[in-house]
């Protein structure tokens, strides 16, 4: 039997990155396909091909048996494929029914004049197909989390009165953000959607995976490297095809890693609290010691760490550096001056100042201290900045080329090199310092962030993936709903194995 | 962390401040060029129609004429390299020559200080409310332009009134040594401190560091709340020096006699090449842009127009000049 959407070598690339290579997959009638991988692993990116908001650089879609290009959303609509958004797209302050019929046609809605009662009870209609009862007059913005996501799957479901074949239904990520019984619920809306329509479910949970579909494509690294049926295979086997262990001998300079010393811890936090993003998160990092801190998506690793550089609101408990008390700023200042340095996982609109030149990004925040008055000493700052662009090895045309025109990994080393330009830095804090970049520039990372370490650095750091995080750390601290779940130390001595970390996880 | 520098031999460091003093240079330079061939090409064009314009005293009337806008846009272009906007300029300048009148006879010349430091206070209010409110900056400046405007006219009594008693300040202002414009003294040495603060001052690289993009400064340290409330009062402070200098040309204050400099103002920054959507331009762009708002103005009573045709092409060319120059990608959404 034909597949009902089978797309073949499917491959994306964006400037300096490769987020899908080769990728293979097929959907049968009525099945659900499920999509696993870490973040960044191109699960996403796939789904944004399929419906239309991405064009793939290599590869084809063929439709029902036929070659199709899926230009846009609208366009894959108009094919029956509908996407359930993992951010959701309902517009806040329009009604339910609006929102329903928004990108489509409707003879309730004639030349941009809505006959409401007409629009309405079609609303209704669609939501009956759910069994839910939500108001379709209401707006959106008054509906409870898993209420807008049944919206936003009864505007998926709309599209079935615009095609007469079954739909194909892609969701991305669905349940990242609902309670278990909200999960059953869906659950039991896909299943019963089964009967008309094919599913693509994406998800990083495990058991979510495994119950929901009748195939698993694991994707690791922008490839597809496993394809199971659901009876044939177990959470371990996927455990292991997830994380992957075709690491390299040394990529992390394991060999420079050894027990740390048992100095004065350098950064103590004490029961940091930021309501509704982390609770209670405790941590001490002493010199030349790397903590990686890891989560799933919303357990609040990513929080926490700015918490501590001072960028976060509202938080409350103690973060010390070097016995300095910084208390609740919220201003990166007192973080700063006590010596904590923050690289940001959003290279382009956090990292590094888009428009300016590498010499003053990197002279930036330490450069005046070099000068006196506020007037600034530019021969010692600039030698100062040129050294630091010989020593991470930057590759730059020019000191004073647009740091946007360098390579990723050049930028992030241009937003590290922003901090080690302070004569007294204490604490390096990075969040996903390796996102987006190739093999390569990662390795390049590592190795500065190994090297930094021995000269006596503290460094805290959310990592990529479970692979980096058993690499790179000393100390391993797992968060889950914003709560510290797991704490793993001496990695040197006693390494855990991902499945452990997992487990914590989630 | 301690910077051992190694394998850099002190002979290639100077070779390499002197490149990039050149690329730097030569950036400049590519910047300014387009503004500044308009700049040559639009006088040319009035000098072909009205050839008495390259005679020395239309020049000097010319450059008389241009000083109090030049004032402006130069402090316009502070707040607009900040990627915000200040509409309160040109009141703010009415403002300053009337309180100017107002403050004179009581405290003399030291009027003229009062005069530039509630300038600056206002501005740095401005900048304030502008940040710890993040309100935007064309919402406080248009709601300071209200203010000063019904402030200046309250306190003037809705009429103009001449300066009752010389002063050394305004009447220099309004005079000339060796045959140039003490206005154009003025404003080359405003250009110069304006110059020096952008190169040899934190503030300064901070304020395009803002305008490039706000988050990562911030994330960098850099303290954007002073950078804004400074910004503003630099502002503030350009433009009740062109009130002054209106004020010494002609002698009579009058509650909206800056109030028509607005648009040319704002003409003059994007014209000059500053983008609107901040952390590009100079003081240089500032200047040649200045200088074509203010040819713009005279030129169009030179060749023999109706002045209204001025505001005319005011409107056609900030319009096109902002379509030019605009990141589209900082701004994401247009409104």
């Amino acid at each position: 039997m034909i597949p009902v959407l089978a797309a073949t070598g499917i491959g994306k690339t964006y400037p300096g990155v490769r987020a899908l290579h080769d990728v293979s997959v097929e959907l049968r009638h009525n099945q659900v396909l499920g999509l696993i991988g870490q973040n960044g692993s191109g699960k996403s990116t796939l789904l944004k091909i399929l419906s239309g908001m991405e064009q793939p650089t290599t590869g084809k879609i063929r439709l029902r048996g036929v070659d199709t290009v899926v230009r846009s959303p609208l366009a894959a609509a108009s094919m029956g494929i509908g996407l359930v958004h993992q951010e959701q797209s309902l517009i806040p302050n329009l009604t339910v029914a609006e929102n329903i019929f928004f990108d489509k046609p409707s003879p309730h809605r004639r030349f941009g004049i809505y006959n409401w009662r007409g629009l309405n009870r079609e609303a209704a209609r669609q939501l009956a197909k759910l069994e839910c009862d939500i108001r379709p007059d209401i707006k959106v913005e008054t509906l409870s989390f898993p209420d807008r996501q049944m919206v936003e799957f009864a505007k998926v479901l709309a599209i079935e009165e615009l095609v007469d074949q079954p739909l194909v239904i892609l969701f991305d990520e669905p349940t990242s953000l609902l309670s278990p019984s909200e999960v059953d619920d869906l659950f039991r809306q896909i299943r019963r959607l089964r009967a008309r329509a094919s599913v693509v479910f994406v998800s990083h949970r495990m058991d979510e995976v495994l119950e929901i579909s009748d195939r698993v494509h694991v994707m690791v690294n922008g490839e597809n490297v496993a394809e199971r049926t659901q009876d044939t295979t177990s959470h371990e086997e996927l455990y292991h095809l997830m994380v992957g262990s075709r690491r390299s001998d040394d990529y992390y300079q394991e060999s420079g890693r050894g027990p740390v010393e048992a100095f004065e811890p350098r950064l103590v936090v004490r029961g940091l609290t930021a309501p509704g993003r982390f609770r209670d998160v405790s941590l001490s990092v002493r010199p030349g010691e790397i903590v990686a801190v890891t989560g799933v998506a919303g357990s609040g690793a990513e929080p926490f760490c700015r918490a501590i550089f001072g960028a976060e609101d509202g938080v409350s408990g103690s973060v010390r550096v070097a016995g300095v008390e910084l208390g609740s700023s919220e201003m990166p200042d007192a973080a700063i001056r006590a010596g904590v340095g923050y690289v940001p996982a959003e290279r382009k609109l956090e990292g590094v100042i888009v428009g300016r030149t590498v010499l003053e990004n990197i002279v930036l925040t330490f450069g005046p201290q070099m000068g006196r008055g506020g007037l600034v000493n530019r021969k010692k700052e600039t030698a100062q900045a040129l050294s630091w662009i010989n020593r991470l090895k930057v590759k730059t045309p020019s000191p004073v080329e647009y740091v946007e025109r360098l390579s990723g990994g050049n930028q992030q080393k241009v937003s590290l090199a922003k901090w080690l330009m302070s004569d007294r830095l204490q604490i390096l804090i990075l969040d996903h310092p390796t996102r987006g970049l190739d093999p390569g520039a990662k390795a390049d990372l590592f190795g500065v962030m190994r090297g930094l370490a021995r000269q006596g650095l503290a460094i805290v750091f959310v990592s990529e993936t479970l692979e980096e995080t058993l690499g790179m750390a000393d100390t391993v601290i797992v968060m889950r709903d914003g709560e510290v779940s797991a704490r793993f130390e001496d990695l040197c001595l006693r390494k855990p194995r991902a499945e452990e970390i997992v487990e914590a996880m989630v | 962390m301690s910077g051992d520098i190694p394998e850099t031999r002190a002979g290639r460091a100077g070779e390499q401040s002197a490149s990039i003093r050149r690329i730097e240079i030569a950036r400049k330079l590519r910047s300014i060029a387009v503004p500044a061939i308009a700049l040559v090409a639009l006088f040319s064009a009035i000098a072909w129609v009205q050839p008495k314009l390259l005679s020395l005293r239309a020049l000097a009337g010319l450059t008389t004429d241009a000083a109090p806008l030049l004032m402006l846009v130069m402090g316009s272009a502070v707040v607009i390299l900040l990627g915000g906007i200040d509409l309160s300029v040109a009141t703010m300048a009415s403002f300053a020559a009337v309180a100017f009148v107002i403050l004179n006879p009581t405290l003399g010349e030291l009027a003229f200080v009062a005069v530039i430091v509630l300038a600056g206070l206002i501005g740095a209010l401005q900048g304030f409310v502008h940040h710890r409110a993040q309100i935007p900056s064309f919402v406080v400046s248009f709601g300071s332009l209200g203010m000063l405007y019904g402030v200046t006219h309250f306190i003037s009594n809705a009429t103009a009134a001449p300066l009752s008693q010389p002063s050394a300040i305004i009447s220099f202002f309004g005079s000339r040594t060796a045959g140039l414009p003490n206005g154009v003294i003025v404003v080359l040495v405003s250009a110069a401190i304006l110059g020096a603060l952008f190169r040899f001052t934190r503030l300064g690289r901070d304020i395009f560091a803002v305008g490039a993009s706000e988050r990562a400064a911030f994330l960098s340290g850099v303290r954007t709340l002073r950078v804004k409330v400074l910004a503003f009062a630099i502002s503030a402070i350009c433009a009740s020096v062109a009130g002054l200098l209106l004020l010494g040309q002609t002698g009579y204050s009058s509650p909206a006699m800056a109030n028509n400099y607005l648009l040319p103002a704002i003409v003059g920054v994007v014209v000059g090449g500053t983008a609107i959507s901040g952390g590009i331009g100079g003081v240089a762009c500032a200047l040649v842009g200045g200088l074509i708002a203010g040819l713009v103005r005279i030129g169009t009573v030179i060749v023999g127009l109706n002045p209204a045709y001025q505001n005319i092409v005011f409107g056609v060319v900030i319009v096109i000049a902002v379509a030019i120059t605009i990141d589209r990608e900082k701004i994401g959404i247009i409104k």
